[in-house]
């Protein structure tokens, strides 16, 4: 008992301390790091560059371009109107400032300024000028983080639009890894040539089908198991600065179940069997 | 000119060795903070290829140096429960700055280490390493990455990682060295 008492009097102040703050360390880890997110947000405030508008619009090119799939864009969506073809309306993207990088290398992150209070959600769709960039995967009252296209634990289906040969990219390491990926084939034959554009694939439940991704840098036809490819991404992921976040709807995915009893089904009886 | 109304008020503020502990700790608990503030920025002249120093290593590397074990490994638990929240849970940063701060603190039972900038330096070098590899080996056992993915990443982010930490350490050193002494938070 004395023993106890010694050493009470020796560590306890010491041991009650430690606890404390392995306490206080566990809750916060369990809080999903709510706490930090939020107070790193609102250190990096003042820092927000304001988006430079300027730089984007000024490719003349660029513009006409834009102003030309508008145009077709409103040719397809009369047609598709005339066909009876309805589609989901697009909703508008919540500007988002990028205020920070992943808090360890082993992940690649982005840190965003907006959050649950502007109407981000989990798993939200993260683009910018150029194409796809991520995936929201943590989200607080006013910040959220992006798991990035380039992550490498990330792993996204995609198809080249050419072709429709489908595959999935990773992300690699080295001094590109922050601007490449790797694309790797289901086929082990695919139609694949360098300048070839990436988009999401329909298999992905990750992001909507048809985003934009990247472009074929080089192709490995030899690879074993299957052929691979490099894939250069069109956003600029390393250089951001201001991203756009749009909810993610995911794609129906109940199946079709096959009726029990088609004879007494009212589609498969034809006017003819009637008496 | 004299303000002996400030002068006084100084003094009581430097006595009591109650007033400096809590004030020490209040600061080292906010070093803590400042640390894990720093972890998501890359500012310029801090980044090597996208990587930045690891603040919290920094963090344990300095503690630890003249503390016992259970000192330094408390506080490896303690920030890497920290980091876990700031990145993913799976696999979690403790083992490393656990292992980081017991390896630190048992460096010290070897009198030829004198603590200066350029021992500090050094050890966050080769911690940075170490920590780095128990990561990889940790991401080597959950096996949902090719071991030769893991380990050309572990190859970049060790060596970027410990030049980076390493030169950032004095920066962290010397304030929180200076705190410590001051208000006699308890050191070997």
């Amino acid at each position: 008992m004395l023993s106890v008492r010694r050493w009470w009097e020796r560590f306890g102040t010491t041991t009650l301390w430690t606890g404390a703050a392995v306490g206080i360390a566990l809750i916060i880890r369990h809080t999903q790091g709510g706490f930090l997110l939020e107070s790193y947000q609102l250190i990096a405030r003042p820092f927000y560059s304001s988006p430079d508008r300027t730089a984007q619009l000024e490719n003349a090119q660029a513009q006409e371009l834009q102003q030309r799939l508008i145009d077709l864009q409103n040719k397809n969506q009369k047609l598709e109107d005339l066909l009876g073809f309805t589609q989901a309306q697009k909703s508008k993207g919540i500007p988002a400032p990028v205020i920070g990088r992943s808090a360890d290398h082993w992940w690649s992150n982005l840190v965003l300024g907006r959050g649950k209070k502007d109407g981000v959600e989990l798993n939200s769709i993260v683009m910018s000028p150029g194409g796809v960039v991520g995936r929201v995967s943590k989200v607080s009252d006013s910040g959220s983080v992006v798991t990035l296209l380039s992550d490498a634990f990330n792993q996204v289906g995609v198809t080249v639009s050419r072709t429709r040969a489908t595959g999935f990219i990773k992300g690699q390491s080295g001094d590109k890894a922050g601007s490449q990926v790797i694309m790797e084939f289901f086929d082990k034959n695919v139609d694949v040539r360098r300048g070839d554009t990436v988009v999401t694939s329909a298999f992905s439940k990750k992001f909507p089908s048809g985003l934009p991704v990247g472009r074929v840098e080089s192709v490995d036809m030899g690879k074993s198991p299957s052929p691979e490819a490099v894939i250069q991404l069109t956003a600029p992921i390393a250089a951001l600065e201001w991203t756009a976040i749009y909810p993610h709807l995911p794609p129906q995915t109940e199946d079709l179940t096959p009726d029990p009893e088609p004879r007494n089904s009212k589609i498969l009886t034809s006017p003819a069997e009637k008496p | 000119m004299q303000f002996p109304g400030m002068t006084q008020m100084l003094q009581t503020v430097k006595t009591p060795p109650k007033i400096r502990l809590i004030l020490g700790g209040v600061l080292t608990v906010m070093s803590v903070w400042i640390c894990l503030m720093l972890l998501p920025t890359r500012l310029p002249g801090m980044a090597l290829a996208g990587i930045g120093p690891n603040w919290l290593l920094i963090w344990v590397v300095i503690w630890s140096f003249k503390r016992s074990v259970w000192q330094g490994m408390s506080a490896g638990l303690v920030l890497g429960l920290l980091q876990d929240a700031m990145t993913e849970e799976n696999p979690t940063h403790i083992f490393s700055l656990m292992f980081v701060g017991y390896l630190t603190s048992r460096l010290q039972k070897q009198r030829f280490l004198r603590e200066n900038f350029i021992v500090i330096t050094l050890v966050t070098f080769g911690m940075a390493v170490v920590g780095e590899t128990v990561m990889a080996l940790q991401f080597s056992s959950l096996g949902n990455r090719t071991l030769i993915d893991i380990w050309k990443h572990h190859q970049l982010i060790a060596l970027s990682s410990a030049i980076l930490s390493s030169l950032w350490a004095p920066v962290l050193y010397f304030p929180l060295n200076q705190l410590w002494k001051w208000s006699a938070i308890p050191h070997d």
